[in-house]
């Protein structure tokens, strides 16, 4: 796994803990007091897990029910977080929107580490294909993502899967860079040569020596994805290229609030605070399981 | 080292190859119809018909993309559709906007940054260090116009300290310049602030803990400010490079930036031309962004050989 | 303690550097004799022939002459001609132009300009392409006027020349007015009160226009687009704003004068801004459609057209639009432009009264609905046409229709609509736009309630019925006779539900206080106002 570091950087020695060791403890407060910033992400992300899949019975109405005379109320007794420009529910909009959002985030998340792994592998283990590849992702990379996002969005029609592949594309460069590059440094290693070199097929030493050790690495940065990618579905819906208009994500009900923000700024900051929320849980979980997973990988970021 | 940047150059052209004939693609199979657009609502087919015909969107891929590829070699990035205007003029008066937005951006970062990420790595583990990189999880979490917004709100509209939109040219004076560009400057650059801040105290961190640093410290070099430049030195390339990484980045948020504040740059255009199917203006722009990501990628990875003798190409 | 006292506390803590800001926006107006204006939208292209935007046409008035103004009584008057005549039998027309016109670059203003400039605007003008099916001769007698000669009478042609609809006859020097209609002018020299800066124009971004030293304004006061055309500002800067938001921002602050379209919604804090004024922008306003594909299931049966339109509630629709103001909208039981002459609510029933669900869902069973989704087309980048999408997603499922609902951006839609493929093949089954009220005066502008079947108005009704009527009007001899024709129309177009007007509606402009002469008229008019 240092290998993954010092594919980029100059590599330093492992060093010693220079904290006096910890009191081992055990279960969920040991994990909590050992990974703090793992079990603060967990905690917000199975919330939010659970108000998606729970929405319809936490006193929701139909998120999509108009009431254009009940526009804009700001918060209170009938509408808990206000109602929007025609008078749906922010409420409900808001918790079946984290439905939405997580989807788009978990999606874009393993599509993008799947393909990735495998033009990655191919990439890295394949040496005649390697150049082609490595410049069409280059090639890719050079485009910003958002605006790659856009310019694809505008191809399809609006809906979650289109999204959800527009954003994916995008992120699929960066990660089988990261793939190619643990594998190109996994090759050198004698125990795969020696395998290599008893005849094991190349399937089975991509599959028994190779895969597994880019699992943790890959894991990392689905997280990273997972967020990145909630966040331009935001941004896609705020430019008006994102999922459908009826269909309440974050980022639109953030996105039919935006002219309002000035006179009715509750439109946007409940979908804001949950996004960020979210978000921030995942950035964490990423941060955890990169400091449990190695320590190393810190600076890759 | 001229051999290894001709090199690079040299490399990059297939690179601006593909992106010229991916986006060329993409926009040929993308559908909405420019010429419905500019034939307005009274319009009749036959019209749209003649105006599709008039801008030579009837005809086949293959040889729009020829034409496309020798007017690009001979420097010329073709007329928009809508404005009728040159291409590189319309890219051309949004560059400044944009390349302000981005060097104040980047200067802010940097300047805020490099010295709390210092500041995080010298006083690892306390509650300083958790506070600042709590704040720079945060700064991923939020989306940019969220930032925009609030900073628009209390900053312009409330305490009317700065002006709420807009862009004033630098040749205009540096303080109305200034002026217009800090908040768009702080809600674009906090996505980077928190990128910068961590992965300077994450190598510093490690810097700190080289051989070499530890034999200064054993030697008695107690002195805390002077380890710090020592160390931040060597800590420099990774910290280049994130800058170059997040050229893309900028790039992205300043999409959003330019709307939320109303700062004629290359975003807003892209978005208009993207919204229009103004199909030579989006694959100028395109063209323009990958162009500039390259090159200062080219030019991270030159300072990099500079930084650090022992990076050899 | 309510937010903005805490933000007011946060202020203190910023201390000095707040007082000594607070002057600044003052001067970010800037000077009284340059004009700072938000335009509705983006001025993206400028020919007013080749592209037909009301944003262009509103840019256009600035910098080219017209021949006749319509005033606020929606008679046309002489503008550019000083005379004309027609003969008795109403076959040949002669106009004789006013003198001192000129155009920007120095060239007086020509007969032959005239009429390159009328042959350039017919080819793409519905009324232009009318008087051209009647024209035998259209020439210059010499430099000043020129006749033309018709085969049959045309009562219509001042108001053909002086329509507010796009697009208007604007009058160019004859070597700009030779350019092909379908291509783009690549020049902008008019004989307008102002003249285009075209080093200044960023499209998306600014439009600016300074003043033309050597217009002759005509010796009436200005009324709408007659009269005499006085500009009190050396430069007019049409600033684009990304969104409404921005926009009104700016405003507040004093960053510009004008604002031609604010949202409803942003209007009570206009309004309680002392330095800002508000007033109804155009009187005419706006109609929004529901516009159905006649071609095609499920809306090429009446009973099914029907079903929509006893259960479509207008209120809905403009409440979703304009908000909760509700001085700025009402219901139109109708397809022409309340306030104007020819308004009528013949047949209108249908979309008076409670809503009626029930009704709808049994006009559905009898015409024998199948199931067949209605691809809705709705364009997300304009808030009017995405608002009415929103509602008409919700009432089309609440009667019983399956709904494909299709959310793009108004080049996609502009693109889709013209398709006449069944809906699943690239077609479509209804989408949004709304028609100026000024073109729906009348038949001239109003083609949205033309049922000539395949060469009608995108939707393409078939109704040859209706369409005897409407030519009938253009033979018209008395207003009275026109009321009548008209109310047939109506009566007869809601019978066929042509398409389904969603309501009538009005919109503010703003402007800061320091600006006075501001008037209301279909377009934003530059004559008049003063800053101090």
């Amino acid at each position: 796994m240092r290998a993954t570091a010092s594919a980029e950087f100059a590599a330093a020695p492992e060093l010693p803990d220079i904290l006096p060791p910890a009191k081992p403890r055990r279960g969920i407060v040991g994990f909590a007091w050992r990974h703090p910033s793992m079990a603060i992400g967990l905690v917000i992300l199975a919330a939010m897990v659970f108000v998606a899949v729970f929405a319809p019975w936490l006193g929701t109405v139909d998120p999509t029910a108009l009431a254009p005379i009940k526009r804009t109320r700001p918060p209170g007794a009938e509408f808990w977080f206000g109602s929007d420009a025609y008078g749906r529910d922010i409420y409900s909009r808001v918790l079946y929107g984290a439905r939405i959002s997580l989807i788009v985030g978990f999606a874009v998340a393993i599509i993008a580490s799947l393909a990735g792994l495998a033009i990655g592998l191919v990439s890295g283990y394949v040496r005649v294909l390697d150049g082609l590849i490595m410049r069409i992702m280059d090639g890719m990379m050079s485009i910003p993502p958002i605006l790659l996002a856009v310019a694809l969005m505008a191809l399809t029609r609006a809906s979650v899967e289109n999204v959800v592949m527009a954003i994916a594309i995008a992120e699929i460069p960066r990660v089988s860079r990261l793939v190619r590059g643990v594998v190109l440094t996994l090759r050198e290693q004698p125990y795969v040569e020696a395998a290599i070199a008893a005849g094991t097929p190349t399937p089975m030493v991509i599959l028994r020596h190779i895969l597994p050790n880019t699992i943790a690495p890959l894991t990392v940065q689905a997280t990273y994805i997972c967020g990145s990618a909630m966040i331009i579905e935001s941004i896609l819906s705020f430019i008006g290229a994102g999922t459908p208009p009826i269909i309440p994500s974050w980022g639109n009900i953030m996105a039919d609030g935006r002219t309002l923000w000035q006179v009715k700024p509750f439109i946007i900051l409940f979908p804001a605070i949950f996004l960020s929320l979210t978000v921030l849980a995942v950035n964490l979980l990423g941060d955890g399981l990169r400091d449990a997973l190695d320590p190393r990988m810190a600076k890759r970021i | 080292m001229l051999g290894y940047i001709l090199r690079r150059i040299l490399s990059t052209l297939p690179v601006m190859v593909f992106v010229a004939l991916f986006v060329f693609s993409l926009l040929y199979i993308a559908p909405g119809d420019p010429a419905a657009v500019i034939a307005g609502e009274q319009a009749s087919p036959e019209d749209v018909e003649k105006i599709r015909k008039s801008l030579g969107l009837d005809r086949p891929f293959l040889v729009r993309f020829t034409e496309w590829s020798g007017q690009i070699l001979s420097g010329d990035l073709g007329t928009s559709m809508f404005t009728g205007l040159p291409v590189t003029e319309l890219i051309g008066q949004r560059v400044e906007p944009t390349l302000s937005l981005m060097i104040v951006t980047l200067s802010l970062a940097v300047l805020i940054a490099v010295p709390i990420g210092v500041l995080a790595a010298w006083k690892a583990g306390s509650w300083l260090d958790r506070g600042i990189m709590g704040f720079a999880v945060l700064g991923f979490s939020v989306p940019v116009f969220v930032v925009g917004y609030l900073l628009a709100y209390v900053f312009a509209l409330e305490l009317d300290w700065l002006p709420v939109q807009g862009y004033t040219p630098l040749a205009r004076g540096f303080w109305p310049w200034l002026e217009n560009l800090i908040l768009p400057s702080i809600a674009l650059g906090l996505v980077y602030i928190a990128l910068i801040a961590r992965i300077t105290r994450a190598t510093m961190l490690e810097v700190l803990s080289q051989d070499y640093i530890r034999t200064g410290r054993a030697k008695g070099l107690g002195e805390r400010p002077i380890l710090f430049l020592h160390a931040l030195k060597n800590a420099a390339v990774p910290i280049v490079t994130v800058i170059g990484i997040g050229v893309a980045l900028l790039i992205g948020g300043a999409v959003v930036t330019e709307s939320v504040f109303a700062i004629p740059g290359l975003g807003r255009l892209t978005i208009d031309a993207i919204v229009r199917r103004d199909y030579p203006l989006i694959q100028g722009i395109v063209l323009v962004f990958s162009f500039v990501y390259v090159l200062v990628n080219l030019v991270v990875d030159v300072i990099y050989t500079m930084l650090d003798p022992r990076i050899r190409y | 303690m309510d937010r903005r006292t805490v933000l007011k506390g946060l202020a203190a803590a910023g201390g000095a550097a707040a007082t000594s800001h607070l002057a600044a926006p003052a001067l970010a107006q800037g000077s009284a004799k340059v004009l700072k204006f938000v335009p509705q939208s983006n001025l993206a292209n400028f020919d007013p022939i080749w592209g037909t935007q009301y944003v262009v046409r509103n840019a256009s008035q600035l910098v080219w002459d017209t021949l006749y103004g319509m005033d606020s009584k929606l008679q046309p008057k002489r503008q550019m001609v000083d005379s004309e005549t027609v003969s008795a039998d109403g076959l040949t027309w002669t106009f004789k132009l006013r003198s001192g016109l000129k155009f920007h670059d120095g060239e007086p203003v020509r007969a032959k300009d005239v009429v390159a400039s009328i042959q350039r605007w017919q080819v793409r003008d519905g009324m232009g392409q009318l008087l051209k099916s009647v024209e035998k001769e259209l020439s210059a007698v010499d430099d000043t006027s020129f006749k033309w000669v018709l085969s049959k009478p045309f009562p219509k042609m001042l108001l053909a020349l002086g329509k507010v609809g796009t697009p208007c006859c604007f009058i160019m020097p004859e070597r700009i007015a030779k350019t092909d209609p379908f291509k783009q002018i690549t020049e902008y020299v008019g004989s307008g009160p102002m003249k285009f800066v075209r080093a200044d124009w960023k499209p998306g971004a600014l439009a600016a226009f300074e003043k033309n030293a050597a217009y002759v304004p005509r010796s009436e006061p200005a009324d709408w687009w007659a009269g005499g055309k006085v500009v009190n500002f050396d430069r007019i800067e049409w600033v684009i704003m990304p969104d409404p938001a921005t926009a009104s921002a700016a405003l507040q602050n004093g960053e510009v004068d004008w604002w031609e379209n604010p949202i409803s919604d942003l209007v009570p804090i206009l309004k309680r801004n002392r330095n800002i004024k508000l007033d109804i922008a155009d009187p005419l306003g706006n109609i929004g459609a529901f516009r159905l594909n006649h071609m095609h299931k499920p809306f090429n049966n009446v009973l099914i057209r029907r079903a929509v339109q006893v259960a479509l509630s207008q209120e809905d629709y403009m409440r979703a639009i304009i908000g909760s103001d509700d001085k700025l909208w009402k219901p139109i039981p109708g397809f022409f432009t309340p306030g104007t002459p020819l308004y009528s609510e013949e047949g209108g029933a249908p979309l008076k009264g409670k809503r009626d669900l029930a009704l709808a869902k049994k006009l559905l069973k009898d015409g024998g609905y199948d199931g067949t989704p209605v691809t809705c087309l709705v364009a997300q980048d304009q808030p009017p046409l995405k608002a009415m999408g929103e509602i008409t997603a919700d009432l089309l499922k609440k009667i019983g229709f399956n709904v494909d609902f299709v959310a793009t951006d108004w080049g996609t839609v502009g693109q889709r609509r013209a398709s006449k493929n069944p809906p699943g093949q690239g077609g479509w089954g209804m989408f949004h736009t709304w028609h100026s009220g000024s073109d729906c005066a009348s038949p001239v502008g109003n083609i949205a309630i033309r049922t000539a079947g395949q060469k009608a108005w995108f939707g393409w009704p078939d109704n040859p019925e209706i369409e005897k009527h409407i030519a009938s009007w253009y033979d018209a001899k008395s207003l009275d006779e026109e009321k009548k024709i008209i109310g047939t129309v109506n009566k007869l177009g809601m019978e066929h539900v042509t398409y389904i007007p969603t309501g009538f509606w009005l919109g503010y402009q703003a402007w800061r206080s320091n600006v006075s002469g501001i008037t209301n008229g279909p377009l934003p008019w530059f004559w008049g106002p003063k800053k101090a």
